[in-house]
């Protein structure tokens, strides 16, 4: 993959010089860096690195204190500009007293015109569908498996169709099985839709088994470290020897 | 399951059925040894009821009561709900009002009811008032309480795919608060329903308080028996026919089902 700045215009998220200060503490400093179209990008970082703080001024729920931020080609204004964009938190944040298709019909309620009921409905099934719960749309969150809910959590995310998907470590609470079952699951939808990834993770071998580049940020304050390419053929598994070694020689990066 | 559920309610059923014959039982063994007017039995009871359903009045009197406890719990229902949310979402504004929800909740039902009299003299306007002061602090805490449990990352959720604070005080915010405003709602009924009592004795010239009184003046004890087995009889009614099921249906996605 290039990481060429001339590209930084057709680039799905650019970032140029990002900074962002809490009061008087600097949590970022002078992050640049590119995300291309339908590219799958992990950041990479111990706690306190400013990962988090990264992916929420992406997503629009912060706002830079220095810095550009390009999405799509468009220069974005503070919190704004940000609908082509989907969200996926580290827990799943279900709404409990819907069923997992009323829940992954929460994405699409905000949008304005307004889609009819009917129209969310169909597109809530077919998500729900494309994630795997058939079968289950009229299930309440509390009959549902860790993993089930992940997946409703997912479909909401993909409801509206989103050209880009932020992932804040979207699986950590998984277990390890569970973890790598929704890793093909996002790779096998990545796959069908080509939407550009972009995700935290403090898991090396999340970030070596789902990005084709990993961010890797320094901490306090937060900047970029290295920019690594993973160039192994997909599946990858994190037994397989090339696999591994990429994970180690990741490892020692951080 | 289904079959498991249906042969515990029928044992439900077997059980209630027991003790109200145990009851009326004790209630006619007790009777027995004392003067009619301290303690009549069930027969005379249900005599003087069904001499209660004659005298014309019966359905006049139930249904002015419940019409005034009902207006009294809407408008309680009415005010306490939004003032509820309203300090829910604003802790300033709650910490000052606080103490004030404090001293209503101190003052007893009767010393209302003394004020209404004052104030609105013997009328519908009496008993209303007194089921309102009774009701309404318990609908605007339950709800207020219900607001502080609105989990921010829900907010956090909504904001996230842009939704207006309309739309995340409709989607979020109600939701979460509903079930704090049932069940509010429900002790404030109960409460209320009580409380109209007290102020029908004392401020108006019809309704089952009144009616009440007026046995209780006359020693008329099975009339007052008749009228309280009426009560006890209704609100049982109430609560399995409308409330436990409407409470069922709302909350079918709570884990406690």
């Amino acid at each position: 993959m290039s990481t060429a700045i001339s590209g930084a215009i057709s680039a799905a998220i650019s970032l140029r010089s990002v900074g962002k200060n809490f009061g008087s503490l600097k949590v970022l400093d002078h992050v640049s860096f590119d995300v291309a179209q339908g590219e799958i990008v992990a950041l990479l970082g111990t706690s306190g690195c400013g990962k988090s703080t990264l992916l929420n001024m992406v997503a629009g729920l912060l706002e830079a204190t220095e810095g550009e931020l390009w999405i799509d080609g468009k220069r974005t204004e503070g919190t704004k500009d940000r609908n082509a964009l989907s969200y996926m938190f580290q827990e799943d944040r279900l709404l409990p007293w819907r069923t997992a298709r009323a829940n992954a019909e929460f994405g699409l309620e905000a949008a304005s015109p307004a889609i009819p009921a009917r129209e969310r409905h169909t597109r809530a099934n077919a998500v729900l569908d494309l994630v795997g719960l058939q079968g289950f749309a009229d299930a309440h969150p509390h009959q549902l498996s860790g993993g089930m809910r992940s997946r409703v959590a997912l479909a909401r995310s993909l409801v509206t169709g989103p050209r880009i998907l932020l992932m804040d470590e979207p699986f950590s609470k998984l277990d390890p099985q569970m973890r790598s079952q929704m890793h093909d699951e996002l790779l096998r939808i990545h796959a069908m839709q080509r939407m550009t990834v972009l995700f935290v993770t403090h898991d090396v071998e999340e970030a070596i088994v789902l990005a084709d580049r990993v961010v890797v940020l320094a901490p306090r304050p937060g900047r970029v470290r290295e920019i690594v390419d993973v160039e192994l053929p997909r599946p990858r598994t994190a037994t397989d020897p090339s696999v591994a070694e990429a994970i180690r020689q990741l490892r020692l990066l951080i | 399951m289904s079959t498991v559920s249906r042969s515990s309610f029928a044992s439900t059923v077997a059980q209630r059925f027991v003790l109200v014959i145990l009851l009326l039982a004790a209630w006619w063994l007790a009777a027995l040894r004392m003067p009619q007017f301290v303690l009549p039995g069930p027969l005379r009871v249900a005599h003087a009821f069904v001499g209660l359903l004659q005298s014309g009045t019966f359905f006049d009197d139930l249904g002015i009561t419940l019409y005034r406890v009902v207006a009294g719990f809407l408008l309680a229902a009415a005010a306490g709900a939004p003032l509820g949310i309203a300090l829910g979402s604003n802790p300033r504004v709650a910490h000052f009002f606080e103490p004030l929800l404090s001293i209503v909740n101190t003052v007893s039902s009767a010393i209302w009811a003394v004020f209404a009299i004052i104030w609105f003299g013997i009328s519908n306007a009496t008993t209303i008032f007194v089921v309102f002061m009774t009701a309404m602090p318990l609908i605007l805490t339950n709800v207020w309480q219900g607001a502080l449990t609105v989990d921010i990352n829900l907010v956090e959720l909504a904001r996230s795919f842009r939704m207006s604070q309309t739309q995340i005080m409709r989607k979020i915010f109600l939701p979460t608060i509903l079930p704090h405003f049932f069940a509010g709602a429900r002790l404030a009924f109960g409460f209320g329903w009580r409380v109209s009592l007290v102020a029908e004795t004392i401020g108006s010239s019809n309704g089952i308080g009144y009616r009440l009184r007026q046995a209780a003046d006359l020693v008329q004890t099975d009339q007052v028996f008749a009228w309280t087995v009426t009560l006890v009889v209704l609100m049982l009614l109430l609560e399995a026919g409308v409330l436990k099921p409407l409470e069922r249906r709302l909350f079918r996605w709570k884990k406690t089902d």
